[in-house]
């Protein structure tokens, strides 16, 4: 079933109907491949005059399996570390109210990076990309745009209570959690001139209300 | 006067395209690096599996299923909630990456190998970064090349049936029909039935011709093209050794050849796009772009040379400004042989370094294994042939070893002696 031959016998030689079937392919290949080609340009080149007619056309096509993005630290590549922290206010077990200082789980990340030849995508990927994917997927006022944003939303309830739903049921139950993204320009090279304020912004989302929802799978709340 | 030559020029470029699969050797690379590098990248991440892909992931089932009905994405991780089918498909994903490396049934492996990477990098598409995009797109244009011709089982076991054939047919003067290859026919039954059973199950994902690879092509149709024509091959090969296969065969070729083009264009597009880009940023312009990305927590696992490249200014503005140039150059460097050269060899040696600096082992080799596409067929048969001349040292005590056989032995002509505008792309 494998072997490939190397037959040299030149494709004047066949009868009429292979060289008709032979022409035909050649010619589907050929548009094929033209299709394909213009799509992966049109899709990986800024919004022009084709493209933003067309642009349903080129979508339909392009995804989702030859979705692509290939501007990798361009126009500028990122000059802000941008750690993600929460924190929970637990129900104790004498009934009280507690609230968790903040921990900060990109830092945690970074320590598993520090030293590794081969970073996993769970601590290089998983909260980067998902934080990312949540301040794509919402406006400044924590709105999230469509079905889209509520998925997004939940995925990031989901990373923190997977990440600390253990250390924190020692405290008691987690009711409400809240998450906040610390900014901190990353700071200029040491030849340079250049004066960054390297004073951290932050920006707070609202407390959030834990449900069952946000648990780790087969995990309950009692 | 024109219409001949512009005929002419037709002819040749039809000749050139159905009388062989071009590029073996880059091909093969090609397969065995992204095969490699998919199949590291599972075995690293065997311990967060199930975080990142299965049933423990904060992306749970039912999300990828919200975002998979709304994209149309397929996925096989969607068919069932239990956790042995996760396993089952991740391990499937693993031995079908381990055979495709190898070239064990490399049109069969080819394929199972795609739907392993479709399935789990779009159950959980926030995963990913730029070396699972590439492995993404690769894994399809795969399945279209023969990119098992050089370096693998499947070859060797073509080259011995040959040499079998040949000595059958010196002794009774008539030559052999090729085997029946009892393990294809089981695979490819045993896979029928599974795409069959599937089908039955009414699985998501397998639809005929709405959300597949090509527009009015569905996943389920385009995978039963595929198994119908492995078997088409297989029966032309034992029954029709004449014409039919002969057809075939030269629509194999030119399938293979419309996808190289298709694989060339792509890393093209991929240094264009990364470096077109660049130029417009203000910190590419004025030479410290590197040091930032070296600053940041989750690229630099090393903070100690990070901030020992960084100190020196003249270094990160060189390093930022070749990056520029050699990926916004690379492209138009295809049509001279030896400035493509320098250049690859300058990309590979760069994404060798942002593996190590970035901590991003598997993004670089994907791109290494990506810009393989363009090494020169002389390197690939020079290093076979040390390879092959190294494993006969190893493994062959006792006497002196043999000589080593030309390079590239009794492969297909490397052909890099050829004339014609093509090799220069490919060779």
């Amino acid at each position: 079933m494998q072997s490939y031959g190397d037959e040299t016998r030149s494709v004047a030689a066949l009868s009429l109907p292979s060289r008709i079937v032979i022409c035909v392919a050649a010619s589907a290949v050929a548009v094929a491949v033209a299709i394909h080609l213009a799509m992966m340009f049109l899709h990986v080149a800024p919004l022009n005059t084709l493209s933003k007619s067309q642009g349903k056309l080129i979508g339909d096509y392009v995804y989702p399996e030859y979705e692509q993005n290939w501007k990798l630290f361009a126009p500028n590549p990122l000059q802000q570390n941008i750690a993600v922290q929460v924190r929970a206010e637990l129900r104790t077990r004498d009934g009280g109210l507690r609230a968790t200082g903040w921990t900060d789980l990109t830092a945690r990340d970074g320590q598993a990076i520090h030293h590794n030849l081969l970073p996993s995508h769970f601590q290089q990927n998983q909260l980067r990309r998902g934080w990312e994917n949540y301040l794509s997927s919402h406006n400044e006022q924590n709105r999230p745009n469509g079905a889209r944003g509520e998925l997004a939303e939940r995925y990031i309830r989901r990373i923190v209570m997977q990440r600390m739903g253990a250390e924190w049921a020692e405290g008691g139950q987690a009711e409400r959690i809240q998450v906040r993204s610390q900014t901190t320009p990353v700071s200029p090279p040491p030849w340079s001139t250049e004066k960054v304020s390297d004073k951290p912004e932050f920006r707070v989302l609202p407390w959030w209300q834990v449900t069952a929802a946000d648990l780790p799978e087969g995990a309950t709340t009692k | 006067m024109t219409e001949t030559r512009l005929e002419q020029a037709v002819g040749r470029g039809f000749r050139l395209v159905t009388d062989r699969a071009m590029a073996p050797y880059q091909t093969a690379v090609v397969r065995i690096g992204f095969a490699a590098t998919w199949l590291l990248f599972l075995l690293r991440e065997w311990p967060h599996r199930a975080v990142l892909y299965g049933p423990d992931g904060p992306w749970s089932l039912g999300m990828a299923r919200r975002m998979l009905d709304g994209n149309h994405a397929f996925s096989v991780l969607t068919w069932s909630d239990g956790r042995g089918w996760f396993e089952c498909v991740y391990l499937l994903a693993i031995v079908a990456a381990a055979l495709l490396m190898v070239g064990w049934r490399t049109r069969t492996m080819s394929v199972l190998f795609m739907i392993g990477v479709l399935s789990l990098q779009n159950r959980s598409i926030f995963i990913g970064d730029g070396g699972d995009n590439i492995i993404h797109l690769m894994s399809m244009y795969l399945v279209l090349t023969r990119c098992g011709q050089v370096w693998s089982l499947d070859a060797r076991r073509a080259k011995r049936a040959a040499a079998r054939n040949a000595a059958a047919s010196a002794d009774s003067g008539a030559e052999g029909a090729p085997g029946r290859d009892l393990p294809g026919v089981l695979l490819w039954t045993v896979l029928g039935l599974a795409l069959a059973t599937a089908e039955l199950l009414g699985c998501h994902g397998l639809g005929w011709f709405e959300d597949g690879p090509f527009p009015n092509l569905g996943w389920g149709l385009a995978l039963w093209i595929l198994w119908a024509g492995h078997g088409l091959w297989w029966a032309a090969n034992r029954y029709a050794p004449g014409e039919p296969r002969t057809v075939l065969d030269v629509l194999a070729k030119l399938v293979h050849n419309g996808t190289l083009l298709v694989i060339m264009v792509e890393v093209c597009l991929v240094y264009a796009t990364a470096g077109w880009y660049k130029i417009q940023g203000s910190r590419w312009q004025d030479g410290t772009a590197v040091y930032y990305p070296m600053h940041l927590d989750y690229f630099s696992p090393w903070p100690e040379l990070s901030r020992l490249l960084g100190d020196s200014g003249l270094l990160v503005m060189l390093l930022t400004y070749g990056t520029v140039i050699v990926q916004v150059a690379f492209p138009f460097t295809l049509f001279n042989r030896r400035l493509k050269n320098v250049l690859l060899v300058a990309m590979i040696c760069e994404h060798l370094s942002i593996a190590f600096l970035l901590g991003l082992p598997f993004f670089s080799l994907a791109m290494i294994a990506a810009d393989a596409v363009f090494l020169p067929t002389n390197f690939l048969t020079w290093l076979s042939a040390r390879i092959s001349a190294l494993r006969r040292r190893l493994f062959s005590r006792g006497g002196p070893a043999r000589p080593a056989a030309a390079p590239g032995g009794d492969e297909p002509e490397a052909r890099t002696h050829g004339s014609g505008g093509g090799h220069t792309l490919v060779g």
